[in-house]
């Protein structure tokens, strides 16, 4: 065999190893594909099933919250209601016998209103503003704290399960500053920038140490909340010098 | 009465089929919505495939018209082969159109990767010219290093495809084989890993054994023929959507 020969099939051999070899490439590539799909549908399914996960309990914790403020209210504000239009009926006075009768209507008035926060449908009718107005003015009407609101209404328009998550994620926020941090001023700011809209909860109260574990998990846990929405908590903390929350969620 | 010399010259088979396919991209492109027109998912095909067919036809005229390819090789120094017409194909098909196919395979990758594209398109043109100035390679002859760059090029642009393949969430929630960029990439990679070899080897093989340079020649035609269809249906997927799925990253404004 003369060298030029050889040269010839070296030619054809390495043509044929290099087709070879992109045969087997690209059939290796259409198979490592056809797994890692089935492993991105896995996770994806997985992801969507913690994610049904945290908005039923979200729902099911905002429940819970209700029946216990309606528990309130039927004891604290209807039952005292109650109580005295029990006493004006059966007073011989007509003059509190009528008083008795505007009990009756304002009770009613109540009920209703009662009644609209059992099911989540206000849910659905409130704006996260609104929301966050109401919450404010409960706490500041208790005497517990002074609050203020500054919004530039960035989250007027959220999803239900986006909404739902936030009005969860908030009300436990507030009610951990009203439980541990003994604060003067609570304040809250809604604005947006150019790629996400931001909640900002601040309070001046007692503050702690983020990186003590025993008061991580809670927070974890709201974090973990946010993420299924596809959003972010971040918090900063000091002993003595308040907290300060933010959400944060992308356009 | 018609020369038959054109006959000779532009009646293969190869010219034929590249032809038709020019004709019907021209038709399946100006049936498409002006929206669409303006879109690189079908105007870079178009282009590619308008560049391919004419410097094909180009050669061909060159074969026709021995005078004006004398008269070129002259102008470029080559007065030696004047029977050649390497400068055109070196300069149409091993450089521009390496580069317009970078660019198409740029147009199926996310932004962090087209970088890299860019980074090969910059580099591919910087050293090409300079071999070419330098005379290191001759426009009018054989130009094994920057056929050889250009062809490792598009298989390391290839390769980024396939890496995207399967590590981007939208290229991973579709099915590559209802995928027309998925095809052209597989063309492509075949097309230059088959005539990698006999490419920069192709004089050698010619003085050698014409017969088996011949040969080989036709494998790159095949390929040519292959690819060629591949940009036909890439313009003509707007109207196949039964068929192939629109590319994951298609963004209708571009």
């Amino acid at each position: 065999m003369n060298p030029a020969d050889n040269q010839i099939y070296i030619i054809i051999f390495s043509t044929l190893f290099l087709g070879g070899l992109m045969s087997t490439f690209v059939v290796a590539m259409v198979f490592i594909h056809r797994q890692r799909q089935a492993q991105s549908r896995q996770k994806m399914d997985q992801m969507q099933a913690e994610f049904e996960k945290t908005i039923r309990n979200v729902e099911h914790e905002i429940h819970q919250e209700t029946l216990t403020q309606v528990g309130r209210e039927l004891h604290d504000n209807i039952g005292q209601l109650l109580s005295l239009t029990k006493l004006n009926l059966n007073s011989p006075k007509p003059e509190k016998q009528s008083e008795g009768r505007e009990y009756l209507n304002q009770i009613i008035k109540e009920v209703r209103a009662l009644s609209k926060t059992l099911n989540l449908d206000w849910l659905e009718s409130i704006s996260l503003d609104d929301f966050i107005r109401q919450q404010l003015e409960k706490i500041q009407s208790t005497g517990f704290c002074q609050t203020a609101l500054e919004s530039d209404g960035s989250f007027l328009e959220l999803s239900k399960d986006q909404k739902l998550v936030l009005i969860r994620v908030i009300q436990e926020c507030l009610n951990n500053a009203i439980k541990h941090a003994q604060p003067d001023r609570i304040d809250i700011r809604i604005a947006k920038n150019s790629q996400s809209r931001r909640i900002e909860i601040q309070d001046d109260g007692a503050g702690f140490d983020p990186s003590q574990a025993s008061t991580g998990s809670g927070m974890s846990n709201l974090k973990k909340r946010m993420e299924t929405i596809g959003g972010k908590l971040y918090l900063t903390s000091e002993v003595g010098k308040g907290t300060h929350i933010t959400l944060e969620l992308p356009f | 009465m018609i020369d038959p010399n054109i006959w000779i010259a532009f009646g293969s088979w190869y010219l034929i089929i590249l032809d038709i396919s020019l004709l019907l991209s021209i038709y399946l492109f100006f049936k498409l919505p002006k929206e669409k027109r303006a879109n690189s998912t079908y105007w870079l095909p178009f282009l590619i495939l308008c560049h391919f067919v004419v410097y094909q036809n180009f050669g061909a005229y060159t074969n026709y018209n021995f005078e004006f390819k004398k008269a070129v090789n002259a102008c470029l120094g080559n007065t030696e082969n004047p029977k050649f017409n390497l400068w055109l194909y070196n300069i149409t098909e091993r450089q521009i159109l390496t580069v317009l196919y970078l660019f198409l395979i740029r147009s199926w990758l996310e932004p962090s990767m087209k970088k890299y594209i860019n980074w090969m398109i910059y580099s591919f043109v910087v050293i090409a010219l300079i071999l070419q100035i330098t005379k290191v390679e001759l426009m009018y002859t054989e130009q094994p290093v920057i056929f050889a760059l250009g062809a490792n090029m598009m298989l390391i642009a290839c390769g980024l495809y396939f890496i995207q393949l399967m590590t981007n969430e939208k290229y991973l929630v579709s099915n590559p084989l209802r995928l027309l960029s998925f095809w052209t990439t597989t063309f492509l990679l075949f097309n230059y890993s088959l005539t990698y070899v006999s490419s920069v080897s192709l004089l050698y093989l010619y003085r050698v054994n014409p017969v088996l340079g011949k040969s080989l020649f036709q494998i790159g035609r095949v390929m040519g023929v292959i690819n060629i269809s591949a940009l036909v249906l890439l313009i003509a997927s707007a109207f196949l959507t039964k068929l192939f799925d629109r590319e994951p990253l298609y963004e209708s404004g571009r």
